[in-house]
């Protein structure tokens, strides 16, 4: 219906493979990026800075996540170790005097290096295994940091980013923030999409799929895997950064638990493995969905005229976003970008019902 | 390549056991530049596990393996790939999820140089690459005729033209030596022409040697110009293919002891 295939004829190989050939989708996109950009002049400031602040950020996270779930197939129970590390890295460097810009690359390559000898340990083992080995390196990460005074400052501290320029301008404005931390997702984002059409993606894809058949077309699949690691864990390390800097603002070590890995691992499976639009879909969902639950139970309670501890209302949500992600992983193992592919498949071939796509 | 007399592949005295089952006793043949060399023998007789010992997916317990007089004996497949072997398997092993063109686009793995930079820059980076091994991808989809699929996930097509698309993709790697794993498995008898067709056309046109496992004897004794038979680990026969399946252990093999017999004496008659 909306997204009409007919007439679009390609002439060029180039053409083929932009990245949206479809007129509708270009539209749908730049629609959207145009709300993004005037966001913060169209909504109030409240929802910018506590609402999609936080999404981008969480979005930019999960797409890194993502790379090597979905895109090499390879678990990581230790997404906000990662983080953890760039998000420290950063604020000491920046401490120090060093520029944003340097500070959130270091950042990103200090997560990369340690992130690849616990997947070069990691990646021996398979599976269960691997979650298992991930599951340690965010402890150890977690011990090292809140243990070593001159990294936290202590257990219990908390250490001030400075404030930030980035290419000279100030980031301690909330627009000027959330505009960085768009540019941020923006670069990510298109390199997740660059992703599905390059040999880079298409090695990763392929030892996802079947590692032998991988092996014998010439892909290395240890190679492959640490790259995945590697890169996956840079863009862990700058979006980490980006969370202490523009976000956070102070970081310390009880942020970066295992409850954001988890929060982070939800989202992509959440939003679907392997897409690119799933962990933006994951993100709105697992971020704000406690808080709208939140929200109708506790009308809910007050229209029946029910006391309910306030114990129990605050671990609703999380009961309720727990079973949403068992729910997902039942029904709709690639999740919410599924939905939405399914729907536009529909919309695609409608009236037709039986294409394949 | 060491010299042109070597051969492509050769297999001296490989041995191999799963456990206590000795699948391979000690194999050994060699498959001469420019030639279709079919591999037959009945279920279980070891025709995989020679290939996935050839190709570096098993390691032998004794024995080597030569490519081109390079000993490769414990090399991974990847690297071997790199020296210009290529395979299909056989239960298809395609890439789900993907587009036959795709699919396709992997087998030129090797002639790419994938980096996360690249991907980043697509624009000023990869793209010329890609367009550039694109072009290469289309003259053998052209050569498999598999224009009208080519955007079609490869989950969904017909299982004959599935096997047509892995061929596809161990062909676009421009392999010296091309190992076929029953390529034919479950066709019918105009798809098998095609696909030996395909691998005719392919040694004439692209200059690959051919190693091939096949049940179909009509097949074997068409295109190959030599057959080896395996059972129970070892070579029973080779040589000229419609010699060497009409040897007596062969018969014997496929058919057991009193078959065999009938046979020999209907021949003495
Ligand atoms: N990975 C393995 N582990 C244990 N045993 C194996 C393994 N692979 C093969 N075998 C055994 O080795 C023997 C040879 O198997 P192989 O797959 O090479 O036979 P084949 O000649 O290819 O047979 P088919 O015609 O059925 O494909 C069989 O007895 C098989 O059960
Ligand atoms: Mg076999």
């Amino acid at each position: 219906m909306f997204y009409r295939r007919s007439g679009i004829r390609h002439t060029r190989y180039q053409s083929e493979r932009q990245l949206f050939p479809l007129g509708f989708d270009r539209f749908l996109i730049l629609s959207v990026l145009a709300v993004l950009l005037a966001a913060p002049f169209l909504f109030d400031r409240l929802y910018v800075t506590g609402y999609l602040l936080p999404w981008l950020i969480w979005s930019s996270a999960a797409l890194g996540l993502n790379l090597l779930m979905g895109g090499a197939g390879q678990v990581h129970l230790g997404y906000g170790a990662v983080m953890a590390m760039g998000a420290y890295g950063s604020v000491h460097l920046m401490r120090f005097g060093a520029p944003l810009e340097l500070a959130m690359i270091a950042g990103g390559l200090i997560s990369a290096s340690v992130g690849i000898i616990f997947g070069a340990a990691a990646l021996r083992v398979k599976g269960i295994y691997l979650a298992m080995a991930t599951l340690a390196m965010q402890s150890i990460v977690d011990f090292v940091i809140s243990q070593t005074p001159a990294i936290s400052g202590g257990a219990l501290a908390t250490l001030q980013a400075p404030p930030a320029r980035f290419l000279g301008i100030s980031l301690s404005g909330e627009r000027e923030t959330y505009y960085f931390a768009l540019l941020v997702c923006a670069v990510i984002t298109l390199f997740m999409l660059n992703v599905r059409r390059t040999s880079f993606g298409r090695a990763l894809a392929a030892i996802r799929e079947k590692d032998y058949a991988a092996e014998i077309l010439g892909i290395s699949t240890l190679r492959y895997k640490l790259m995945a690691f590697w890169v996956s864990s840079f863009i862990g390390g700058v979006v980490g950064s980006v969370l202490a800097i523009c976000y956070l603002r102070a970081v310390s070590p009880d942020q970066f638990h295992l409850d954001l890995s988890i929060q982070i691992l939800a989202m992509v499976i959440v939003g679907g493995l392997g897409s690119v639009l799933g962990p933006f879909f994951g993100a709105a969902l697992v971020l704000f969905a406690p808080i709208l639950i939140n929200n109708a139970l506790g009308s809910a309670f007050s229209t029946f005229g029910m006391t309910v501890p306030i114990d129990l209302r605050a671990h609703l949500p999380l009961v309720a976003y727990g079973a949403l992600v068992i729910g997902f992983l039942l029904y709709e193992p690639y999740g919410l970008a599924k939905i939405y592919s399914n729907v536009r498949t529909y919309l695609l071939v409608w009236p037709f019902r039986h294409a394949q796509r | 390549m060491s010299s042109t007399e070597a051969p492509v592949l050769s297999c001296e005295g490989v041995e191999l056991s799963f456990g206590g089952l000795k699948a391979l006793k000690g194999i050994t043949f060699s498959v001469q530049p420019g030639e279709i060399l079919g591999l037959v023998g009945p279920n279980g007789s070891g025709k995989t596990t020679t290939v996935n010992v050839s190709t570096g997916f098993y390691r032998p317990n004794a024995g080597r393996v030569r490519l081109f007089g390079e000993d490769i004996t414990g090399i991974k497949p990847d690297r071997i790939a790199r020296r210009g072997v290529a395979r299909t398997f056989q239960n298809l092993a395609l890439f789900k999820g993907m587009s036959v063109l795709d699919n396709i686009l992997i087998g030129r793995h090797i002639h790419m140089r994938p980096s996360a930079l690249g991907t980043l820059f697509y624009w000023w980076w990869a793209q010329r690459e890609e367009l550039a091994q694109r072009r290469v991808v289309e003259d053998v989809i052209e050569f498999m005729q598999l224009q009208d699929i080519r955007d079609e996930p490869v989950e969904v097509i017909p299982l004959g033209l599935q096997k047509r698309v892995e061929l596809a993709r161990a062909l676009v790697s421009e392999p010296k030596l091309l190992i076929l794993d029953e390529p034919m498995a479950g066709m019918n008898q105009e798809e098998k022409e095609y696909i030996a067709r395909f691998i005719l056309d392919a040694r004439e046109e692209r200059g690959v040697t051919i190693l091939i496992i096949e049940h179909h004897m009509d097949v074997v004794t068409a295109i190959c110009d030599r057959a080896i038979v395996l059972c129970n680990g070892e070579i029973i026969a080779q040589g000229e293919p419609r010699a060497a399946i009409a040897e007596p252990a062969v018969i014997k093999a496929y058919l057991g002891e009193r078959a065999a017999r009938r046979v020999g004496m209907g021949d003495a008659a």
